[in-house]
């Protein structure tokens, strides 16, 4: 992808200042930034706003695991009067009028839930490095609709308020998932689950916005000389999320609309007091949130394309083939939503999603194939991003096949709703994307702030975090195949031993992302200053300077080969004595 | 076609703990075994190449990868073929497993299950409920208390189907032991089978009601779909017995009762999760001192606790609400009739020192009686919500 550029005078031959660089003074700084249309300035936005929330989601998700450390019991003291136990976060905030240690902690793992899928798990990659690099490494100087790409993250804040103001308010314990009739019967006579479920549809929005935009500008602005076959898979992954995005988040806006309807209004369509039907509800939900799995792990697959060809300084083995299983993923994501409902519907239906299931699973295993032959004969660089995207390959098969199970319909009836399936899908959320996001801000954190991390500190935090998830999570695993039930704020003793390990399994990851934390912040106020292509990677954002300048290029690039043609081409601004290219036959 | 329990591998025993309790469970079990090893076969070879690879191809300065094919197209069929073809099977032997777990044979017995916020009760085809209770758990050295849950007994070696409704909210039914479980829904019947085991010789469990052991084995009933407060405290226990045992106590539980101790059971096996009797507040309130007090409602009127209370709060919970607690009660009409709702009235009485003393029966111990049922609550008036 090297450009023809004849006036090309080297990265700093031009005045055109980095798109971090601002007006002096605070204020001034902060109205550039409020109104920028940049996509680069949008996405570290986004960048930060979804860490934020990544950071409120990951304190619920302590609490829980807080709580869960012991089971609650009431012992009977030596004067025969008997205590209650084990109500760990009620013992920490005191006793608050009305709401039991049980309630509690419904509402911690509900706020951890809502907040980690709707605020940070959805947006997190397509909205932040997607905005960032999906343009530049299309070789455009920006998204098609730069203002509505301003106005989705104005969405996105005022979406994530109302969530927020939910919380202050005290809370939800709906569950993420706010199934009927439950959730139009609690805290009947409070906004808070109205207010959550507001901050939901809201939030759809910001991302129908993001996808469309993404849509046009991958069909229309790529550089001339980029083909579709010519994109990086990245581009390709974030094209089939935004697919998703466009044509599911609107039944899921219909949906919780009529929800808020049916509690205020009772319309009764979901309550079955009223002659509705809860299963409906059940089926709207996951028509959107099915799919939107993949909208979750869609651009993690795009991050580890990329992060293996670079690190591995190797052409991917079977572009095509996983430039389509993306597709594929997309199209045959619409179709196996009753999976979640197997326990609710007749033999027939539960037949027909089963299967559809298993065929969702094959474009996967196509994907992690692939990119283990992309290992073979590479030259390989253990540094944190590659370490990123080996503990990907190896949390995502878990996550992956443990979804067998689940799918066949004998053995989920009794993994449904246990421990397993929580497991399972932190294994391809947690496992999958989150670790997959991590590495891909590694990776492209030198071309964002044009600064290194430490290397060292960054490959330690990555295997506090590895270790900290399995620990986590496999015990997860042992305990749903055992009979724990998910959702419990107490259980029965024979549990308490894998519960334990799996609460300083928590405590592992939070120092884990610490350590990456601390490290991020040491780098911007004094990491060394970047290369513009550190890594040596052939994509067009690597051309630019780190960080790129407001307009991504000094001219339009002219795109010339392929992004992994690693065994031809030097990559831009490297010195070709480091990257010698192997002897043509 | 009955289970009997084999014996059972360290391996099946760190995953399920408990033995698989029928021929379904044990079936799927084996399923689950089978993609077990699949899935263990196909990680650590995947592992093993990227493990290896990586190591044998790490970054030599100064040295290019060598060059390499980009795709393979027959290496690209092969593992999309492979894995279609295993998947395959899975998804067959699946159904078929689900099919065995969910379709009842003719002549099973059938038992009707209804679930509430949040508790369990099981009639069976003569009518009767259990009305035994037990801990779900007891420590060795006997110091561990709180609630009790219902006891439903199923014969050995008997087809059983499940015919389940909730009352409130969506509730599940799960039996970690059959390896099943489904959805108890408001507005429809669901339900699943199960063939319970021929019990070992040496299974006994201890029964309270005859002060011994009886054969037997107990098994872990939880809900599983979160239906709020209590979830996880919604819980129950099923106990396999043999085919004597269980008409004995069918037979037993039918026989009429004194009032006092009837109502002392419905207490423990439905009441208990949220309204204790020494004086604790649950979810709602304790049912110490409650008959005969006057109480402040959230509507800020003042209610006379009597009789007629009582029985609107048991099947119209929310027409008064005691102030300081949610309304979270289900109605129980239809759940309970006259004479359990006579017991529970006085097994109150005599938790509370409000009530009058029950050897001189003069008006206020009387039961409601069906004359009331029709008349306006007149202390009451005031207090609707």
């Amino acid at each position: 992808m090297s450009t023809i550029d004849a006036t090309h005078t080297g990265p700093h031959g031009h005045h055109e200042g980095s798109y971090l660089d601002g007006p002096a003074g605070f204020w001034s700084r902060i109205a550039q930034w409020a109104v920028t249309v940049d996509h680069k300035k949008i996405g570290v936005m986004y960048l930060f706003a979804v860490l934020f929330m990544f950071f409120l989601g990951g304190v619920a998700a302590l609490a829980v695991r807080l709580e869960l450390l012991d089971p609650v019991r009431d012992v009977v003291q030596p004067d025969g009067t008997s205590v209650t136990t084990g109500y760990i976060l009620q013992s920490i905030f005191g006793a608050t009028d009305g709401v039991s240690g049980n309630e509690i902690y419904n509402r911690a793992f509900t706020l951890h839930g809502a907040i980690m899928v709707f605020m940070f798990i959805v947006p997190s990659i397509p909205a932040s490095l997607g905005n960032f690099f999906l343009p530049i490494m299309l070789g455009a100087k920006d998204v098609a609709f730069p203002r509505l790409n301003l106005l989705s993250w104005y969405i996105y804040v005022f979406g994530s308020i109302f969530g927020v103001l939910s919380i202050l308010m005290g809370g939800v314990d709906t569950g993420w998932t706010f199934y009927t009739p439950y959730s139009l019967t609690t805290d009947a006579d409070h906004w808070r689950v109205v207010l959550m479920v507001l901050a939901a549809f809201i939030l759809g929005f910001s991302s129908i916005l993001t996808g469309m935009n993404f849509i046009v500008t991958v069909h229309k602005l790529r550089a001339p000389g980029m083909g579709w076959f010519d994109m990086p898979l990245f581009i390709w992954a974030i094209y089939a999320t935004s697919i998703i995005q466009v044509l599911a988040t609107p039944v899921i806006g219909i949906t919780l609309l009529l929800l808020i309807f049916e509690r205020i209004f009772r319309i009764g369509i979901f309550d079955p007091a009223m002659g509705g039907d809860p299963v409906l509800y059940q089926h709207f939900f996951w028509f959107y949130s099915h799919p939107v799995v993949y909208v979750m792990i869609l651009p993690a697959m795009g991050i580890i394309s990329e992060l293996l060809a670079v690190h591995c300084r190797k052409h991917i083995f079977g572009y095509r083939a996983i430039a389509f299983s993306s597709l594929g993923i997309a199209a045959v994501s619409f179709l196996v939503w009753g999976h979640h409902m197997f326990t609710a519907m007749g033999e027939l239906a539960a037949m027909l999603f089963s299967a559809l299931t298993f065929l969702v699973a094959i474009p996967t295993a196509i994907k992690v194939f692939n990119w283990i032959a992309t290992l073979y004969k590479g030259s390989i660089a253990l540094n944190t991003p590659m370490l990123y995207t080996l503990a990907f390959l190896f949390l995502f098969s878990i996550g992956g096949l443990t979804g067998l199970p689940l799918g066949a319909l004998a053995t989920d009836l009794h993994l449904h709703d246990s421990y397993f399936v929580v497991a399972h899908f932190h294994y391809v959320m947690m496992g999958g994307t989150v670790i997959a996001f991590v590495g891909g801000i590694h990776h492209w954190w030198p071309k964002m702030f044009g600064r290194m991390y430490n290397e060292k500190v960054g490959m330690l935090g990555c295997v506090i975090v590895f270790i900290g998830f399995n620990v986590t999570f496999f015990t997860q695993f042992i305990l749903g195949t055992q009979g724990m039930p998910r959702r419990y704020a107490n259980y029965v003793d024979e549990f308490q031993l894998l519960h334990q390990i799996s609460t300083v399994g928590s405590w592992l990851l939070l120092v884990g992302f610490l350590v990456h934390l601390f490290n991020f912040i040491h780098s911007l106020l004094a990491g060394p200053k970047a290369p513009p292509n550190p890594w040596g990677g052939l994509t067009l954002e690597w051309e630019t300077e780190s960080p790129p300048i407001e307009h991504n290029f000094h001219h339009e690039p002219i795109v010339k080969h392929g992004p992994y043609d690693f065994d031809t081409v030097v990559p831009p601004h490297c010195d070709p004595k480091d990257f010698p290219l192997p002897d043509k036959a | 076609m009955s289970y009997t329990l084999a014996e059972q591998s360290w391996l099946s025993k760190f995953i399920f703990r408990a033995a698989p309790a029928s021929d379904s469970a044990a079936w799927s079990d084996g399923l689950f075994m089978m993609i077990f090893w699949f899935s263990t076969f196909f990680f650590v070879l995947l592992m093993v190449l990227m493990v290896y690879w990586t190591v044998k191809y790490r970054r030599r300065p100064g040295v290019p990868a060598p060059v390499s094919p980009h795709h393979n197209t027959p290496l690209e069929i092969i593992w999309t073929v492979v894995p279609s073809s295993a998947l395959l099977v899975i998804f067959i032997l699946g159904f078929q497993g689900y099919l065995s777990k969910t379709v009842a044979p003719t002549g099973a017995l059938e038992l009707r299950v209804s679930a509430w916020k949040w508790g369990w009760a099981i009639t069976y085809p003569n009518g009767a409920q259990s009305p035994e209770t037990k801990f779900l758990e007891e420590s060795a050295d006997g110091t561990v208390v709180g609630n009790k849950y219902p006891i439903f007994y199923v014969p050995e070696n008997t087809a059983v189907s499940l015919r389940m409704s909730s009352q409130d909210v969506i509730h599940a039914f799960w039996i970690p032991d059959f390896r099943t479980k489904m959805d108890v829904y408001p507005n429809r019947f669901t339900g699943y089978t199960f063939h319970t085991p021929t019990l070992g010789l040496e299974e006994e469990v201890f029964d309270e009601t005859v002060g011994q052991n009886i054969p037997g084995r107990d098994m872990w009933v939880f809900c599983a779909e979160y239906c709020g407060d209590e979830h996880s405290r919604m819980a129950a226990t099923i106990r396999v017995v043999p085919q004597f045992i269980y008409e004995q106590k069918l037979a037993e539980w039918n026989a009429p009762k004194d009032p006092v101790e009837l109502g002392k059971q419905i207490h423990e096996g439905r009441c208990a999760i949220c309204h204790s009797v020494n004086g604790t507040p649950g979810t709602g309130p304790t049912w110490k001192d409650l008959y005969g007090s006057q109480g402040l409602m959230s509507d800020g009127s003042t209610v006379l606790k009597d009789d007629n209370y009582i029985r609107e709060s048991i099947y119209i919970p929310a027409a008064k609400i005691v102030a300081g607690y949610a309304g979270n009660m289900p109605s129980f009409q239809g759940q309970l009739d006259e004479t359990q709702l006579d017991g529970i009235i006085a097994y109150m009485k005599t938790l509370s020192q409000h009530a009058p003393q029950p050897a001189g029966s003069d008006t206020g111990a009387e039961p409601a009686t069906e004359s009331t049922e029709s008349q306006p609550n007149e202390t009451t008036g005031g207090g609707q919500s």
